[in-house]
């Protein structure tokens, strides 16, 4: 019976530790740090991604012991759930607001293009700053969350360089995309040139941690708007999730592709 | 190179691509591992806001079985929308006004914070992160975490300045 935990124990050991987790990071709360500029804005959602990744049994050895293989499965199967209630929250803020929704309706939709503003900032530090090869189409088409890496395995294999850059930038939006939408949203909104509206409604990507992260923190620094904030943001991500995958089918991955081939048009023979 | 691309094929066997395929998610399954992340919500709720989980229990409920009906729609109806999509429109359309409850739904879920709620499935992210996903993100270098953040900035701010443009037109 000593030895390994069972699937059951495993389970139980990563909710009980989930659960510590969770109270410490809301204990601490949210902290502010004013800098020229801006604020940067921390947030509990930060401390438990950092607290996750410090106890992860891949960094450090001792959860090994209470943590199974299963349990870091069964990990994975619980952040799709357990972010389900926050959405279905952040949905609940939309109805009452629906009125102003439909208002700014042609933003809402327009701002979805806007996404394809990572081709017009990435793809050209990557090819000309950066000189990478074909990785650079991968990385840089979109924001390269999940339905974006299926459609790069679907159409690459992520055993090809495109597949390795879609991964790359996954990998690293995963370990950081929470950082920098929490912090980089109050600091635009301390430019003072956007629309508190604007910056709400691009929380959208199609990401529950990076909605979280964008939302909390533009909150953190307006207050007063929570409501309109949360209802754009809530439905630009609906938006997202509907539209996302065939913007970048149809629109975001030929345009990438395309403007590679003017790039480098001596690799155009071997693509 | 090609050595490595290969490797990292490899690695990429346990990256989260299946999770969309929610055609044969385990419905029973779910609804229990819903409650568990649902109790925790309650409780990050609770310590981050001071409302005790007994005043925020009901509408934590009509989340609990919103998310619920999302993931069985998710699951039968025969054209394909994620599951959270569902989940979102189903929250949607409780909380219009002049729908039966509405007003009722609203100031039910009003006693819970949103961000309390997201702390839980970021602490389940930190720890899912397996092997593989460090591995990547550390070979990918320096230049992918310049690319992705350069990504992030682009997908953002390229969506503020279109909107910002079209609330400006549309006053």
């Amino acid at each position: 019976m000593t030895g390994k935990p069972g699937a059951a124990t495993g389970g139980l050991y990563l909710h009980i530790l989930v659960l510590a987790i969770v109270i410490v990071c809301e204990l601490i709360g949210i902290q502010r740090l004013s800098i020229g500029l801006g604020t940067v804005i921390f947030l509990p959602i930060l401390y438990a991604f950092a607290l996750g990744i410090l106890l992860n049994p891949a960094i450090f050895k001792a959860s090994a012991k209470f943590l199974s293989k299963d349990a870091v499965k069964l990990s994975g199967a619980m952040i799709t759930v357990a972010i389900m209630p926050f959405i279905a929250k952040f949905g609940t803020t939309v109805g009452p607001q629906i009125s102003k929704i439909i208002e700014a309706g042609p933003a809402l939709v327009l701002q979805e293009i806007g996404n394809l503003g990572t081709i017009l900032i990435a793809f050209p530090v990557a090819v000309f700053l950066l000189k990478m090869g074909r990785e650079a189409v991968g990385a840089t088409y979109s924001i390269d969350r999940e339905p974006n890496l299926a459609l790069i395995a679907d159409k690459y294999g992520l055993n090809s360089p495109e597949g390795a850059g879609a991964m790359g930038v996954y990998a690293t939006g995963t370990l950081i995309g929470t950082f920098v939408f929490a912090i980089m949203p109050p600091l635009v909104h301390g430019l003072g040139i956007f629309d508190v509206r604007a910056l709400a409604m691009s929380c959208g990507v199609g990401s529950g941690s990076m909605l979280a992260a964008c939302t909390g923190g533009l909150v953190a620094v307006v207050p007063d708007q929570k409501d309109i904030i949360l209802a754009l943001a809530a439905a630009s991500n609906i938006l997202t999730y509907a539209t996302g995958l065939y913007v970048g089918m149809f629109v975001a991955l030929p345009l990438t592709e395309w403007l590679y081939n003017k790039a480098r048009p001596s690799e155009r023979k071997t693509a | 190179m090609a050595n490595q691309t290969n490797t990292t094929a490899n690695l990429a066997d346990d990256l989260p691509l299946h999770a969309e395929d929610e055609r044969k998610i385990d419905l029973v399954r779910h609804c229990g591992l819903l409650l568990i992340a649902c109790a925790i919500g309650l409780i990050a709720n609770w310590v981050g806001t001071g409302t005790s989980p007994l005043v925020a229990l009901p509408g934590m409920a009509v989340l609990y079985v919103a998310c619920i009906i999302g993931l069985g729609f998710a699951r039968f109806v025969p054209f394909y929308l994620p599951s959270v999509a569902w989940v979102s429109l189903i929250a949607i359309l409780i909380t219009i006004p002049g729908v039966p409850g509405a007003a009722w739904v609203s100031e039910q879920v009003e006693h819970l914070n949103f961000l309390a709620l997201a702390t839980p499935a970021l602490a389940y992210g930190g720890l899912a992160l397996t092997a593989s996903e460090f591995a990547i993100a550390r070979r990918s270098g320096w230049k992918i975490v310049i690319v992705a953040i350069c990504v992030m900035i682009g997908t953002y701010m390229g969506s503020v300045v279109v909107a910002d443009l079209f609330l400006r037109l549309g006053q």
